[in-house]
């Protein structure tokens, strides 16, 4: 179309614009590759330089020794943000159905709860949350990381997938009606089918947050080496003589590339499912 | 198959009230149409029907049962949506086995209940395509499969072929009516399109600002419209309206005089006309006729073929349409002088009722 013509000159400025933004963003993890593959004695010498003689994977195989309980790290952190994504997921469709569709008592009410509840941060509330895990016997369990987890993420959660399936067109439910079907078959069969996208998307904020914040409730409400997770773990490289940045930084990057390359091909549908009902087909 | 009555069926959303006292009693396979212009209630009385709307008070009877509280399923009632509502998700043979899914019936029976009807809706070739992949028409012939399948007492269609272009309009239009015969079923369909109404209906509800205006069959409308409003609503181009005065009321009818002078003595009931009265005289474009009568300046003429549609003004700027011979010779901008039969005028009364006509043609039985 003619609308998306762009001249030469634009061109050259959106590209400009684009390489200092995505700089901006990919520095940090440009610096952490460089870091990760330098020998410790020359990571604090050098000048800056993209690419340097010295590069080797030596760190990536010396971290396995430094920290022995590093792969059961990677696991517990895939584990953990998983477990919050799925029991998460179970709460969320239900309730966002829920909000999407019925009429109840304190409906708007309960949902500008959810976000407000939102606004503390999980720091506010790590006292409170230790004494409750302490009397339910939670504390040095996974279930100290999950529980607080998935009870962070449920009101994001809702929120998001609400939007989604207040696009599936009532028609459709109404249709399953007529023809006899429960709520719930309506849900399994015609919903949670057509929300896919809306899913893959939802579940991937949830697993995001859920890795981002188990550090926090890592270091509080667990002592455990073996149920540690990575972000917690990472802390084994902080000696105290001196610190193994370069394979710290290597641990920190082998941990997230499974995740990563999940993502890479989740990614298709996260762009369908954020643009999803954006323009009449 | 089963008869629908409706008993003093009213609904008010909050303080609109949408529907007023509507009493309907609907025969054993018949096809009732609900038509009227939009925001009239007829979809949401199609809902009530269906049991996806409750009523705010009267009674739906199915087959003489009260079925106001029953489910839609247990009403024994079918629906095809406007959009269709089939599942992009899944087949053809799925869309249509949906409500026997639901049900849990075997596979065996499943089979033979959706091969059935992909066959009376030549369907049986597509029977693995997913929606996306199918035509309008074709869609709206699965949407259909998903009602019959069920073996409904009643069916219900809100507005099935509006979202089709003409030509295909009139193609299903044809197709309902001989799925209508071939099924022997009770059918209620909804409509804002008067055209449907007449070539579908066994007879037409017209509903007009939640009351029906007149319930009957389509040349009864035609011929007998019981108020102004159903006058003008059915028959194409609309019925013309040319205000009058009421001069003298006798054995032979009621004698009117237009603005302008001319008067005429019109063959209908004049047991409520008095000397004086205001009136509406109704003459539908296809009953006016070139020659001696009423002057119009010719504005428009729109030659279809056959016929040729004259739009024109009169001297005191009223808007008339005339239904004119395909082969007309008269010319934009030109003055033409039009005239009508007695016997086919209309007449409404200051209320927009209707005084009776007495030489109105034989209607079919």
């Amino acid at each position: 179309m003619q609308i998306d013509k762009l001249s030469f000159l634009q061109k050259i400025g959106v590209y400009i614009a684009t390489f200092f933004f995505l700089l901006f963003i990919l520095m940090p993890f440009i610096e952490m590759i460089r870091v990760s593959l330098r020998p410790m004695s020359h990571l604090m010498t050098a000048e800056f330089s993209w690419w340097s003689e010295d590069f080797s994977l030596q760190a990536y195989r010396d971290m396995w020794n430094t920290v022995p309980l590093l792969g059961r790290y990677i696991f517990n952190s895939i584990f953990v943000a998983s477990a919050v994504t799925v029991i998460t997921m179970i709460v969320v469709i239900p309730a966002a159905y829920a909000y999407a569709r019925l009429d109840f008592p304190f409906k708007s009410l309960s949902l500008g709860g959810f976000l407000a509840v939102n606004m503390f941060t999980g720091a506010v509330l790590l006292i409170p949350l230790y004494r409750v895990l302490r009397s339910l016997g939670m504390l040095n369990t996974y279930w100290a990381m999950i529980i607080p987890g998935v009870a962070f993420l449920i009101p994001t959660g809702i929120w998001l997938l609400r939007s989604y399936l207040e696009k599936i067109p009532r028609e459709l439910e109404e249709a399953a009606f007529v023809d006899g079907a429960s709520r719930l078959y309506t849900l399994r069969r015609v919903v949670i089918p057509l929300a896919v996208p809306g899913l893959i998307v939802v579940g991937t904020a949830v697993y995001i947050g859920a890795y981002a914040q188990q550090f926090l409730f890592a270091i509080t409400f667990n002592n455990v080496r073996e149920i540690q997770p990575l972000p917690a773990g990472l802390f084994e490289f902080v000696g105290y003589q001196d610190t193994t940045w370069n394979e710290l930084m290597a641990a920190a990057l082998t941990g997230i590339t499974p995740v990563m390359i999940v993502f890479l091909f989740l990614q298709k549908f996260l762009v369908a499912g954020l643009t999803a009902g954006a323009v009449k087909e | 198959m089963a008869t629908l009555d409706l008993q003093s069926i009213t609904k008010s959303f909050g303080a609109a009230q949408v529907l007023t006292g509507i009493d309907l009693a609907i025969r054993d396979k018949e096809f009732v149409v609900f038509v009227g212009p939009s925001g009239c209630g007829k979809s949401t009385l199609l809902r009530i029907i269906a049991g996806l709307e409750a009523a705010t008070s009267g009674q739906i009877l199915i087959d003489g049962t009260d079925v106001s509280a029953a489910a839609p399923v247990d009403r024994g009632i079918s629906m095809v949506f406007q959009s269709y509502a089939l599942y992009p998700h899944l087949s053809v043979f799925e869309n249509i086995a949906f409500p026997l899914r639901v049900a849990r019936l075997p596979e065996a029976e499943v089979k033979q209940k959706v091969g059935r009807a992909a066959e009376i809706l030549q369907l049986t070739e597509k029977l693995s395509l997913k929606p996306g992949q199918l035509s309008g028409g074709q869609r709206q012939r699965v949407a259909i499969g998903r009602s019959i399948v069920r073996n409904p007492k009643v069916f219900l269609f809100d507005e099935p072929l509006s979202n089709l272009d003409a030509a295909l309009r009139g193609e299903m239009r044809v197709e309902l009516s001989a799925l209508q015969r071939d099924l022997d079923a009770t059918m209620v369909y909804v409509t804002h399109d008067q055209v449907e109404a007449m070539t579908m209906a066994h007879r037409i509800v017209v509903l007009n600002k939640g009351r029906i205006e007149q319930f009957g069959t389509p040349m009864e409308l035609y011929h007998h419209p019981a108020t102004k409003f159903v006058a003008t609503f059915i028959g194409q181009p609309n019925m013309n309206l040319l205000p009058a005065t009421v001069t003298g009321t006798g054995a032979e009818g009621v004698t009117v005089e237009f603005h302008g002078g001319a008067r005429m003595t019109l063959p209908v009931e004049a047991a409520t006309a008095r000397k004086g009265d205001s009136v509406d005289v109704g003459v539908r474009p296809e009953n006016l006729k070139l020659g001696q009568g009423i002057a119009m300046r010719l504005r428009v003429l729109e030659r279809l073929g056959g016929t040729a549609i004259a739009y024109g003004q009169m001297a005191d700027e009223l808007k008339l349409c005339a239904a004119l011979s395909g082969d007309t010779t008269v010319h934009e901008g030109e003055e033409i002088g039009l005239t009508f039969s007695p016997a086919d005028a209309h007449v409404f009364d200051t209320q927009g009722r209707v005084m009776r006509r007495r030489q109105a043609p034989a209607l079919a039985a």
